[in-house]
């Protein structure tokens, strides 16, 4: 038998890795240089690779192959995402509700010329106060967003926004109207009442706490408010 | 792995996604210890994760395969996991679109082209792929003389390689 057909007859082996590290590193080389046995080696090794599969861990029990725990990626990706490079993340988008929020301010302070200056700057004070603390609850990074089709939930710590936008106007007589459910309950519970701005933009503070709540409800009811919806939601966000 | 290499973790955990069941599944089948099989796939994705330049190449599910069998193999060996600098490879070659095909194929139907091979080829390839056995190991384990051990290894790789092509063509 020639060098080279003894080569060549260990290249199945070495495709499998059942050659040892001499004998290895000899057809390693030869492969380099021979054609033939490199054809032979390219054949085979696709059936090496297949073998590893068959060994691929299955969720399924009747395969016997068990899964690795969850715990396993958690600990991986811990730590990889320690190491991963900071994303770029887009700027925050300015909702347009929000960017009405601001406006309003300077809109509210601006109707108030006929009130004393006294009044107006302690009026002033307080209403801005309170958008001003509104703004950031609706800007805060850590507020959670639910949308629906006209607008979204806003939630931050206890307090509680139904922030929309395009709203259009209820039919004459009627109101649109908040419905809270609470934790628990099974039943809703009637909230306020409001209209959209012209503008369709309307910002909502809900008094109850968002804590407490398991979900919200927008329907549209006669001028007063309901104590039952009397029609189908138009919009039902979970919290 | 061009985002990997990016340093992308929502990357890497789409890789770990697709792989951890053929890199878990492989110690496992090596080592025989689950334990050990965890810290196996941890250290084969980290160690990609930490230098992701190691592949260079070609189909990673049989890459990765042969690192992990490879890295298995060292703990059986040691019985402990060693990191090592250089990841073992064999010879790079030419992507193949069979390969691909082939490595595409879920564990399942691997094991049917396998259960498919006359016992001694299969009883040949896995004491020399899970087992790590030399094929000089083979013949003193099976009693078979050497060029026996080396044709069914190289008639049982073929053959498993016309069955899987025959499933991939089905």
């Amino acid at each position: 038998m020639s060098a080279h057909e003894e080569l060549l007859d260990n290249v199945a082996a070495y495709a499998l890795g059942a050659l040892p590290p001499s004998d290895a590193a000899g057809v390693e080389r030869h492969l380099r240089t021979c054609a033939e046995c490199r054809r032979e080696y390219e054949s085979l090794r696709p059936a090496v690779t297949a073998v590893a599969y068959s060994a691929e861990a299955c969720e399924t029990a009747e395969s016997g192959a068990a899964v690795a725990s969850p715990l396993l990626k958690s600990r991986i990706m811990r730590k990889v995402r320690a190491e991963a490079a900071p994303r770029r993340l887009a700027p925050p988008a300015w909702p347009a509700y929000l960017a009405a929020a601001a406006c309003l301010a300077l809109a509210t302070v601006t109707g108030l010329q006929n009130l004393s200056l006294n009044d107006r700057l302690n009026r002033e004070r307080a209403q801005t106060t309170q958008q001003v603390k509104e703004l950031a609850d609706l800007a805060a990074p850590d507020s959670k967003r639910m949308p629906f089709h006209h607008g979204e939930v806003v939630m931050h710590g206890p307090r509680l926004y139904i922030a929309m936008h395009d709203m259009p106007m209820p039919p004459r007589g009627k109101v649109y109207q908040a419905w809270t459910l609470a934790k628990g309950a099974k039943r809703v519970a009637p909230s306020m009442t409001f209209m959209p701005k012209a503008s369709g933009t309307t910002l909502v503070a809900l008094p109850e706490a968002a804590t407490t709540l398991a979900a919200v409800a927008i329907s549209v009811e006669p001028e007063g408010g309901s104590l039952q919806p009397t029609s189908k939601p138009i919009a039902l966000v979970a919290l | 792995m061009e985002r990997v290499r990016a340093r992308d973790a929502a990357a890497f955990e789409t890789l770990y996604d697709e792989y951890h069941r053929l890199v878990y599944g492989l110690a496992l089948r090596v080592l025989a210890d689950p334990g050990a099989a965890e810290d196996v796939t941890q250290a084969v994705f980290l160690k990609i994760w930490d230098n992701p330049a190691l592949f260079r190449g070609g189909n990673f599910g049989g890459w990765i395969a042969r690192v992990t069998r490879n890295r298995a193999l060292d703990v059986v060996r040691s019985r402990a996991v060693r990191v090592q600098e250089d990841v073992p490879e064999s010879l790079p070659v030419d992507e193949s679109l069979e390969e691909t095909v082939i490595a595409n194929l879920d564990g399942a139907r691997v094991r049917d082209a396998l259960e498919r091979l006359p016992r001694e080829q299969r009883e040949a390839i896995e004491l020399g792929f899970f087992g790590g056995a030399t094929q000089e190991d083979i013949a003193r384990e099976t009693g078979t003389p050497l060029g026996t051990v080396k044709t069914r290894i190289r008639m049982g790789l073929r053959k498993l390689r016309n069955v899987l092509e025959g499933v991939v063509t089905v």
